[in-house]
This record gives structure tokens, sequence and C-alpha cells, in this order.
């Protein structure tokens, strides 16, 4: 725990008005180096992290960090980083008054509330050093990767910036009308109507006016349109690297012009990156994608890959109501046998599964590869995605699908 | 048994939470009483999530009866609505009432005030929640909120943060006591931010070994110690294999008492496969299952012969 000292001494300085009651200080920083590991905290949760610090023994450390947990963190997914920051932050020795106080960072309560950025470079550099060399984990990806099948499995980092985002306007551009489509589909939710089974009181009475409150006519609720979900499960292997611009414009324009919409990426892993994708800043987003995913332009294992969706994400994501789009070449390294169990099981949980296949466009492509092969039975649609106007295709076929 | 101690939320300490908790045959670990005890104390919501079958619900009915406090439960579904959630004007007595004086020839504007009074308001579960007179705050559970629409979180936000709603022809209604909050939810989707902030947050998770063996001698004090640590193993190794829904702690209370039903001692092979119906409720796991004892993959014996080990 190294600082500077002169940021201890204006520490000191600016919280000489809350000095003696050490705890809310300290809390603050904590909370702001969590923050500074992308959780999110408010600034109301630390003031009642406060109050029920004086709740408990925070000598009993299990209970201190389980107050501090239930307070600040609202998603099992932060739990290690939490645990992490927790460890090295409340070392034993953070206990003692003269440690607790160079955790103090200067800024005042309502400062540190401020959402973006402000984090002073003191305690940036602290945070770095409490933690170890390696990345840190933001979020369950290390949890849920499974260890590697293929040989060719690369772990570069793809660097997006040389994507040129310009250039794929049009495609932008397309997805953006497919996504508000399908949106505006979605978002007529409750009619009205003379067939449905129950009456709309406030309707009827309203509709009545014009008989001086006679009711004459009755006006009756349909049910609403179902809302549907869109999974979508993207190839980002090796062969499909050609494709992955179109790709990552896909499930960024569409994941954030629906609501609902998950999105995973696979080669011979899975990871979720649904969280990453869902800004309105797509360079930041491309850099973050890039710098997480383990194996990008790797092997493919769709088999295992789906084994893992199936039994990690599947359970809360789909829903009979789900559609769950796939995109991907079908060529798979991975045990045949095991992709084919993966899909029925996929199938039986979800409304329709469709596959994109790039290569479908080619007019003498056959599904030969056995990774496809063994798909094919499962298939709800079979349709290919090569350029825009295949995107348009698609956009048709989704909307009628959700209506 | 209950009901004889006062328990007075305001002298709770986290050893009380769980003593009290286990008097009612619900047993927690230390983190989930912290939690407890602070949103009762701070009356702050609680947002609990888990697997299914972890004791998410159990617990809010199991703190309404040592609170002896009135449960109000709001079981969320897809298009839950202000309407049947908040209130709802009592249509047909103001129409009633509106043709009557039209009969009598009565005041129209006493009656247009008089219709929109609380006498013509029916009570929805968040309002009765906030409403509640007696000399105990009602435990107030919304179950499954992930299965409400997005919208639905919205209307919560003004209950949950200043416990009162707003009903424009009358005014706003602020709660008498606040009511203690339980939330589930099953993560079929996100909840908002918005919410969550106002939440104290726990995760449920499957029980240990230990606390397994506890829950079953606590619901079951007649049942043979030797089987129930069967069991506990059996789950535990059950939940660490592939199954298309992995089998909660009702799973194993639902199979306990059929053992203890069907007079059972002891575990065996013939035993576990005829009364597995109780734990797992998919054909392709029972069968998955079947197939592991059978291929010798799932050592079932070695499990049984010595349960302490295998956990």
């Amino acid at each position: 725990m190294e600082l500077t000292k002169e940021a201890v001494a204006s520490a000191v300085k600016s919280h000489s008005a809350v000095r003696g009651q050490g705890t809310l200080p300290n809390l603050l920083s904590f909370a702001r180096a969590l923050k500074a590991l992308e959780v999110k905290v408010s600034l109301s949760q630390v003031l009642d992290t406060s109050r029920s610090v004086d709740l408990v023994d925070i000598a009993d450390r299990a209970d201190f960090r389980a107050v501090l947990r239930a307070n600040l963190i609202t998603q099992k997914e932060d739990f290690p980083v939490f645990d992490m920051l927790f460890d090295q932050f409340w070392r034993e020795q953070s206990y003692e008054r003269a440690e607790m106080d160079s955790l103090d960072i200067e800024g005042t309560p309502t400062e540190s509330s401020a959402q973006e950025g402000g984090d002073e470079e003191g305690l940036e550099e602290a945070i770095s050093e409490m933690l170890p060399e390696e990345d840190v984990p933001l979020d369950n990806l290390d949890e849920f990767t499974v260890p590697t099948y293929s040989p060719q499995e690369l772990l570069n980092r793809k660097d997006f910036s040389e994507m040129g985002i310009e250039e794929s306007r049009a495609i932008a551009r397309a997805i953006l009308l497919i996504a508000t489509k399908i949106a505006t589909q979605i978002s007529r939710r409750k009619k009205l109507g003379r067939k449905g089974n129950v009456v709309d009181p406030r309707w009827t009475m309203r509709r009545n006016m014009k008989y001086g409150g006679e009711i004459i006519e009755l006006v009756n609720r349909k049910r609403r349109i179902k809302k549907t979900r869109v999974v979508l499960l993207c190839d980002v292997s090796g062969s499909m690297d050609c494709y992955s611009r179109f790709l990552i414009q896909f499930m960024y324009g569409l994941q954030n012009e629906l609501w609902g919409v998950e999105t995973f990426v696979f080669s011979t892993s899975l990871s979720r990156i649904t969280h990453l994708i869902r800004t309105k800043d797509i360079v930041n987003a491309l850099e973050k994608i890039s710098g997480s995913i383990l194996g990008w332009s790797g092997g493919t294992n769709i088999g295992r890959s789906l084994h893992t969706f199936n039994r990690n994400f599947a359970p809360s994501v789909v829903t009979h109501r789900t559609v769950v789009v796939i995109i991907s070449d079908g060529w798979d390294r991975g045990d045949v046998s095991l992709l084919e169990r993966e899909m029925q099981d996929l199938k039986r949980r979800c409304k329709k599964i469709i596959w994109l296949n790039p290569l479908l466009a080619s007019d003498n492509y056959e599904p030969l590869c056995k990774g496809m092969q063994a798909a094919l039975p499962y298939l709800d649609l079979f349709l290919s995605v090569h350029n825009v106007n295949s995107l348009i295709a698609l956009g048709r076929t989704l909307q009628k699908m959700v209506a | 048994m209950q009901g004889e101690v006062e328990v007075n939320p305001q002298q709770l300490t986290i050893e009380k939470v769980q003593d009290i908790l286990r008097q009612e045959q619900y047993v927690c670990d230390r983190s989930l009483a912290t939690v407890v005890y602070l949103s009762l104390t701070m009356g702050k919501p609680l947002l609990l999530e888990g697997e299914a079958g972890v004791g998410k619900t159990e617990i809010a009915k199991v703190l309404s009866k040592v609170l002896q406090a009135k449960l109000i439960r709001l079981q969320c579904y897809e298009g839950l609505d202000a309407n049947t959630s908040l209130y709802e004007w009592n249509y047909p007595k103001q129409m009633l009432r509106i043709k009557l004086e039209e009969v009598e020839h009565g005041d129209k504007e006493a009656v247009e005030t008089e219709i929109f009074t609380e006498e013509y308001l029916i009570k929805r579960p968040l309002l009765e929640a906030i409403q509640t007179d007696g000399a105990h705050p009602p435990v107030l559970l919304i179950d499954e909120i992930d299965r409400a629409d997005m919208e639905f979180e919205a209307f919560l936000l003004e209950v949950l943060s200043d416990f009162q709603i707003t009903i424009p022809e009358i005014g706003t209604i602020s709660a008498k006591h606040r009511p203690y909050v339980f939330l589930t939810s099953n993560r079929t989707r996100e909840i908002h931010d918005a919410l969550k902030r106002r939440c104290l947050y726990h995760w449920i998770e499957y029980p240990s070994f230990e606390k397994e063996y506890e829950i079953i001698t606590t619901k079951f004090p007649e049942v043979e110690a030797n089987m129930a640590r069967q069991i506990c193993a059996f789950m535990q190794r059950v939940r660490q294999m592939n199954f298309y829904k992995r089998p909660g702690v009702a799973e194993t209370l639902d199979w306990a008492s059929a053992l203890i039903a069907l007079n059972r001692k002891g575990l065996d092979d013939k035993t576990v496969v005829e009364t597995m119906g109780c734990v797992f409720k998919y054909r392709e796991d029972l069968h998955h299952l079947r197939e592991q004892v059978e291929g010798k993959q799932f050592n079932l014996e070695a499990l049984l012969k010595s349960p302490e080990m295998a956990s």
C-alpha cells in the first residue's frame, strides 16, 4: 500500500472534518476502488453501508464482509471482484489507525459520488498496486471459460481499432432498420378488442360516455403480444475471421436497439459479452471485447461451447419464448455427437433456432461438414448472412417470427 | 411454540436472528442471518437470488411467523400491472352508486367526489402492505420479480424507497408502519439497477453437506442419522453432475420425507432408483442417472457406505 506522502498529507487535511470517525471515508474509498473495477456503486449505497456497519461488530471480519457485500454488490458475478478487493483493502493492519488514514484519499463524499472518472491518480495507482499484476477479472469470464481444446487455440488479442468503423456504416444502418422494426413490433403491448374474454371496465366507461354513461358497448381486453427474447451465439473462430467485423456490428446493433438480447461469443470456449457491449460507445466496447475474449480467431468447438451455454446460461436466459440465433460456418473440430446432443437440448428449451451461415451464399455450397450436418435437423431456419441484402431478408424473417 | 416471546426488531442481533429462524426450522448460515438482520433493523428491502428451491421464499414466510406479522405476498407474472399490484377503483360499485343517485336525484358534485374515496378503492398487495394497521408491520414478499415486466419495477421504486403510493384522485398514502420487504428472483432476466440500489443483496447458495444435514435433521428429527448423511452426500454429488435441472433443498426434503414415510432406515441402490422421482422431475435426468449408476461412472455404493468422505 504505497501512497505518496503528499497524497496522505492532503488526505488528512481534506478529511479533517470527518477524522476520528474514519469508517465513512474508508468506506468511500473502498467504494471507489470497487467502481474503478467496474462494479456499479452509488453514493446512497455507501451511506447505507456506513449505517449498517454501526449495527454489527466490525471486529468480526466475516460479518463485516457480509455487511459490505450485501450493501455494495448487486449481482452474484461481482462477488469474486469484491472478495479480492476486500482481502487486499481491509488487510489486518488496515484496522490500525495509521494505515487507515493512508487509505483515505482526497475528495469529499459529494465528489466521489460523481459518476464517471474523477478518480485521482493516486487512488488508481493505489488500486493497481493493491491488486495482482495480471488483468483483473472484470466479471465472470474466468469462471466460465473451460479448458482449451484445439491445438490451434490462440490467445491473441485482436485489435479491432484496425477495423475502421466508418466503412461499415452501411451495415450499421441496415441493422438499425431491422432492430427498430422488431422493437416497434413488440412494443405494441396491450390491445383492446371486441373478441377478448375479459371486460375492461375503464375503457368500457370511457367508450360509453357518449351514451351518457349508459353501458351499451362492452370493451374487451385482448391478451398482450408476448415479448420474444433473442439470444445471439456468435462464432468468432479463425474460419469466421473475414466476417468478424460484420458480426461485431450485428451483435452490437441488435443488442442496443432491442430489449432483452443476450449475446455470447464462442470459439473453443464460450463467453458472455452482453454486459461488454451494453453501451453506446462502440469503440470502447470493441476494445473491451478484444481484451477479454479467450481464443479469438482460434479453433472451433461448437459442441462444447453449446454445452457450456446449456449448462451455465440456458436455464436463466432461454425460455420457451426465446429465439436463439447461432452465427457460425459450422466448421467444427470437436465431438459431433456432443454437438448433436446439445442442439437437441437447446431445441427443447427454446422457441426457435436460427442458424446464420455466411457460406450459404455461395452457389455450390452444401452443408457437408459434419458439424453443420449434425445441427441441421434441429434448425427452424437456415439462412445466409454475407451482405447487406441478406441482412434485410433476415430482418423480415425475424420480424415475422417475433410478431 | 412460537409467539411466546415477543420479537422486537429493534433489539435483534445476528445470533438472535439465526436462533429465531432455527426455532421455526429454518437453518441459515451466518452471512444470510447478517443480511436479514440488517434488512430488519435498517428497514431496507432485501433482494434474494439463488437457484430454484434453496429457500428464498421460505425465509419471508418464516420471518412473518416469528415476527407475528401479516404476510402479504405478491406473486409476479408477466403482464402484472399497477391495477393488480397497487390499487384499482371498484368500477361496478361506482356505477351502482351513480345509478342510485340518478334515481334519487342526488347532488351531482357530491357524488363525483365521493366515488373517488377509499371506500371505492380495491386494495391490491402493495397498497395493502402500506396501509396495514396493527401493532406489527407486515412482511411484504414480492416473489419472482424477474417474471414481471421491466415496467413493473418502476411502480416498485416509489413503494420501496419512500414507502408511499400516490393515487391521483386521493393523494399520497404513506406507510403507517414500514413493511419488511423481501424480493426474490430466479434471474431469468436482470433486475434494473435503480431497483437493486434500493435493496440489500444476497445470493443463496446450495447448502454445504453440513448445512443440508442440519436442515434435514431439524425438519425431520425422527430421521436416522446415517440415512440423513447418505441423502446429503447423494445430493451434494448430483449437484456437481450434469443434469437438466439440478435439485434444490426442496427436493432433498421431499425425498427425505418420502423415505421416512416408506420406513427406510438407510439407502441402497434399489431404494435410490425407486424413489428418484422425488429428486429428478425430468425423464432425461432420471434416465441419465440410471445410466450413470449402471455404467459405474457414479459409484453409488461407495458414496452410500461412507457419506462423510464423499462430501
